[in-house]
């Protein structure tokens, strides 16, 4: 009976383990992933029910108390955090965890000090030092991360030293314990929890900016191994596995950061004193010599951007630092839309942990089908015209392959020397965290455009898409039968009782936002109805067109959501569209099989007429055909946003 | 010793398996796979219900309870946010204004 009761235990755990492997197991998928996740959720969650089933509970309030404050903070947390925290908050997290491990090791061996036997009694001091040296750890590297403490390595006077005697310390202490020396055990377990907090606050600190991901993925192993720990004190097989599935994780991580920079992990814990010094001193000769590169050279690299068919964009810590990313996606959008081919080229150790600006760049919405990892892009870049370097240094630097014994020597890069033209918006010309020079900041076919990465974007996005010959073309297009249009369409808004206002991210190109206000003011000063409709997905972030036209003073009032408004626009006199296509694009509605077939639309073409006042007439991201511009109804306004509503505003006034 | 050889081939064949089973995930994932798996290391908060599965003296219950909020807070924020960025994670647009 009970041996077939052992057995079915056994099994069970067994199943839960085989859903927690089936969760990670759908990582290989990044569209799976979502559900891998809950599927992990649900093996730990089954694992809780088999313990409380098994066991039972003397403390059900207890446990109940701690359960709603833990995990209603951790939700919280979780849902008010925004992604550029995201590096921080899971070293707290993990130091989070590391307090667990050592509070419960620390129980686990003071209730059981008489009876456990040796084995547990070892592996519970080991959770306790491994769980605490985790706890301060990752506090360190979370105050490093969200720039609480400096970045730079803090290095005190004999560091390995003082490493190695606090790490002796520890370990006499736990064969102190376990032969039983000393009759108080309590005060030897929490000298053993002080010393191993500051062990790993004295490793943390000297662990510098850019080898954060290092340090992040390696804690993230030893709380792995302190879990597994906790599970051999209580002989619980389900911790141990799980333990030993983190501490492999987080051992793959760390393997696959150190290659990624080239370093071992004992030249990233203790950075050699005699090397970073001496680079110091080479960087200081060389930022005189650099001075002399070409600067801020913006039309030419605004020129080099147009032409370029092939662009590669190279994103780095700073993009992250200057919070470009949006900016990035925005720039990337308007140059897939005219047709160039555009991708990004990731870095494994770019930015402070692991898979960094894939976090970054999935935040600003991009397909992740365009990004690219460095042994699958590289050859690409002699094919390249334009590689954009946002804010990275060290994984561009070809001294890495060109220079014998410089610290990145042999470490991978980026080959962006190899494409055609560079362009580097870097905030400076000085070397990257290896201390080590950049060549590539020399090439004849580099341009650097140095200052905030965010705003040299943002300068390239405004002037990006208005001189474009595609642009020209359409103006003098529009100029010679503009006035046709513009005076029936001023005639339709002056004699329309009931506006409907469509913005899309046409507007927020052409930061048309405040011509298109000053426009539904000056209406509505005559009399008329005039109401704003925003479709759920207009714009480039949940939200763009209400904080756009907020900036520009609307009041909110006169915001409309989708399903709210639709009904009215058949009562409608006149939709202006200023820079939306997909969005009132009936094909969603009327033709199946489409990319957009489905999508809930903003009803434009139910109203008596339609003013469409969008950069050209050509489909928008979907690439459907917008079956709207053909409509009777409609009037093209064709151009710029902005200037199309300042027109409207002259005829108007006039 | 059973029991030790049992722990000691649970550890090594769970590691083995992770090992094999984790190497081969892209790295556009790994930000999110760090946040899951240190979700997952917060199943120490099984050893706590174990803990409080027997009479046990105050000092071991305010302990006990301590190890028992920071876990859940590692569980269920880790499973939050990692589910939250991989929302971010999306093929394509499914629309959007054009200019």
């Amino acid at each position: 009976m009970t041996e077939s009761y052992a057995a079915l235990n056994l099994v069970l755990d067994f199943c839960v383990i085989a859903i927690l492997i089936l969760g990670i197991w759908l990582f290989h998928w990044p569209h799976r992933a979502k559900f891998g996740n809950l599927t992990a959720a649900f093996a730990l969650a089954c694992a809780a029910g088999l313990v409380l089933y098994r066991n039972g509970t003397m403390y059900s309030n207890i446990i109940l108390l701690s359960l709603v404050v833990g995990s209603g903070a951790g939700f919280w947390v979780a849902k008010r955090i925004t992604m550029i925290q995201i590096p921080a908050m899971v070293a707290f997290q993990h130091g989070a965890g590391g307090v667990a491990a050592f509070l419960l090791s620390f129980a686990e061996l003071i209730r059981g000090s008489q009876h456990l036997g040796m084995v547990n009694e070892i592996s519970g001091l080991l959770g306790l030092a491994i769980g605490s040296l985790t706890f301060s750890g990752s506090m360190i590297a979370g105050g490093k991360l969200s720039n609480r403490l400096g970045q730079t390595p803090r290095i005190l006077p004999r560091h390995t030293w003082l490493l190695m005697i606090n790490l002796i310390g520890i370990i006499m202490l736990i064969i102190v314990s376990v032969v039983g020396l000393l009759e108080s055990r309590i005060f030897l377990y929490i000298l053993i929890i002080f010393m191993s907090v500051l062990f790993g606050v004295i490793f943390s600190i000297r662990i510098g900016g850019a080898d954060m991901p290092v340090l992040i993925s390696f804690l993230n192993a030893t709380a792995g191994v302190a879990a597994a720990f906790c599970g051999m004190i209580i002989e619980n097989k389900l911790l141990i596995s799980c333990g030993a599935t983190v501490a492999a994780s987080g051992s793959i991580l760390t393997h696959v950061m150190c290659k990624a920079m080239n370093r071992s992990l004992y030249r990233v814990f203790v950075p050699g004193q005699d090397i970073s010094p001496k680079n110091k001193i080479s960087s200081q000769d060389t930022t005189d010599t650099q001075i002399i590169a070409p600067k801020n050279n913006f039309q030419t690299a605004l020129e080099y951007a147009r032409e370029a068919k092939k662009v590669i964009i190279i994103p780095g810590y700073g993009m992250a630092v200057a919070q470009a990313q949006f900016a990035v996606i925005q720039l990337s959008n308007i140059m897939l839309d005219m047709g160039k081919d555009v991708k990004f080229a990731i870095h494994p150790v770019a930015g402070r942990m692991p898979g960094h600006m894939n976090v970054l760049l999935a935040e600003a919405g991009i397909d992740y089908d365009l990004l690219k990892e460095m042994d699958e892009i590289n050859p690409d870049f002699s094919k390249t015209d334009l590689s954009l370097v946002i804010g990275a240094c060290d994984v561009v630097n070809p001294a890495a392959i060109e220079v014998d014994g410089s610290p990145i020597s042999g470490m991978p890069i980026l080959h962006a020397h190899k494409s055609r033209h560079v362009v580097c918006c870097n905030l400076d010309d000085k070397p990257g965290y290896s201390g080590v020079k950049n060549p590539l900041y020399e090439n004849e076919n580099t341009i650097l455009l140095l200052g905030n990465a965010k705003e040299t974007i943002e300068r390239l996005v405004e002037t990006f898409p208005q001189v474009t010959p595609d642009m020209e073309e359409y103006s003098s297009l529009n100029q010679t039968d503009q006035k046709n249009p513009l005076e029936l369409a001023t005639a339709t808004l002056l004699s329309a009782q009931k506006i409907i206002i469509v913005p899309g991210y046409g507007m927020a190109l052409a930061q048309a936002q405040f011509k298109v206000v000053q426009l539904a003011s000056m209406l509505e000063s005559l009399g008329t109805d005039v109401k704003f409709a925003i479709h759920p997905v207009a714009g480039r972030m949940p939200g763009h067109m209400n904080v756009l036209l907020a900036e520009a003073d609307v009041d909110y009032d006169k915001l409309y959501e989708m399903d709210e408004i639709n009904p009215e626009f058949s009562q409608t006199d006149v939709v202006i569209v200023f820079g939306a296509c997909d969005v009132v694009n009936p094909s969603a509605m009327d033709t199946p099989g489409t990319p957009i077939s489905g999508m809930p639309i903003l009803m434009a073409h139910d109203a008596k007429r339609i003013l469409v006042c969008n950069f050209d007439a050509n489909p928008g991201y979907s690439g459907v055909e917008n079956t709207l511009y053909k409509d009777q109804k409609t009037i093209m306004l064709i151009g710029d946003a902005a200037s199309t509503a300042n027109n409207l505003i002259e005829a108007i006034k006039s | 010793m059973t029991n030790l050889l049992l722990m000691i081939g649970i550890f090594l064949f769970s590691f083995v398996v992770g090992y094999f089973l984790i190497s081969r995930i892209p790295t556009l994932l790994h930000t999110p796979l760090m946040s899951m798996t240190n979700a997952i290391s917060a199943v120490t908060i099984l050893g706590v219900l174990i803990l409080f599965s027997v009479a046990s003296t105050r000092t071991e219950q305010i302990i006990g309870s301590i190890a028992f909020v920071m876990a859940a807070f590692n569980l269920v924020g880790g499973f939050a946010i990692t589910d939250r960025m991989l929302r971010l994670f999306k093929k394509k647009e499914t629309g959007g204004g054009a200019p």
